[in-house]
């Protein structure tokens, strides 16, 4: 995972003073076959609540947030991973349906499903005799 | 940002690796650094050095351990102690070529991984509670009873 620097707009505040987050990129797994494409994506920490996917324009985004606890009575000795917000998008080609599209996120993976439109799927043309 | 707190007894840090044992896991990424210090950045992505990923906290009466292992499968993973060595092993992401299928990004880890600490203190074995959730594995390794550090009363 890489580490991206977001500004933001804290449009609560009054002043303009954009807020730097802190954005993990999450690996994706991309597959196609005939009927759909799907994508995978590691996102552990994040679970149903948490998780937002979107299209708009042909893009895809989707974002989830980590959550965790730290267990009590203890300190934190090493650390190799942080706990924050995943994001990441992909521009959809026209083959998608993206009113058919579901995510669903299971053990810290999402997964997300895009159905070719009709017309694109692969026909079989019938030889006549 | 990596804060490492040195034990009392010995400069020890928690991911100090013994030599494992890495798998087709390394083979995934080019070049693999020693020592298992992580650094964020596009070139530690590359040279990722241990999977799965840690965060270690620790308390008095034992450590917990958090991994993170997104997608696998609680049956497909191997936690043993032994002593002062706890190891984690297992399978993840199987890759899985369907008829028609193809594939155009392969980013996920998968394969075999194993990675094994060293704990600076000897485990209560049989006392280790692993949970899953959301992809993140916790481990609650408790030391064990003759390691607990005992109250010395000074006699007047």
């Amino acid at each position: 995972m890489t580490e991206k620097q977001v500004q933001k707009q804290d449009t609560v505040q009054q002043t303009a003073a954009p807020r730097r987050e802190t954005v993990y990129v999450p690996d994706v797994d991309i597959s196609e076959n005939s009927e759909c494409i799907r994508l995978v994506a590691d996102m552990p920490g994040v679970e149903q609540g948490s998780v937002d996917v979107s299209v708009e324009n042909n893009l895809l985004t989707f974002e989830g947030t980590a959550t965790f606890e730290a267990p009590e009575g203890y300190e934190l000795v090493g650390q190799e991973y942080g706990v924050g917000k995943y994001r990441r998008d992909f521009t959809l080609s026209d083959e998608v349906d993206t009113d058919g599209i579901k995510a669903r996120i299971r053990h810290g993976v999402l997964e997300v499903t895009l159905p070719k439109r009709e017309q694109v799927k692969t026909k079989k043309i019938e030889i006549e005799a | 940002m990596f804060d490492l707190v040195t034990w009392p007894r010995n400069p020890w840090s928690i991911f100090d690796e013994l030599e494992s044992l890495q798998d087709d896991m390394n083979r995934l990424f080019t070049g693999q650094e020693v020592g298992g210090r992580g650094q964020r950045g596009a070139a530690w992505r590359r040279r990722r050095p241990s999977y799965p990923l840690m965060n270690v906290w620790s308390a008095e009466d034992g450590i917990v351990i958090d991994a993170e292992l997104p997608g696998v499968d609680p049956k497909d993973v191997d936690i043993s102690v032994l002593g002062d060595q706890l190891t984690l092993r297992g399978k993840v992401n199987p890759v899985q070529v369907a008829e028609g299928e193809t594939y155009h990004r392969r980013e996920r880890p998968a394969g075999e991984f194993a990675r094994t600490l060293q704990l600076p203190f000897r485990a209560a074995a049989d006392a280790v509670k692993a949970n899953y959730k959301n992809g993140v594995l916790r481990l609650t390794v408790p030391r064990s009873e003759e390691e607990k550090p005992k109250r010395i009363q000074i006699e007047a």
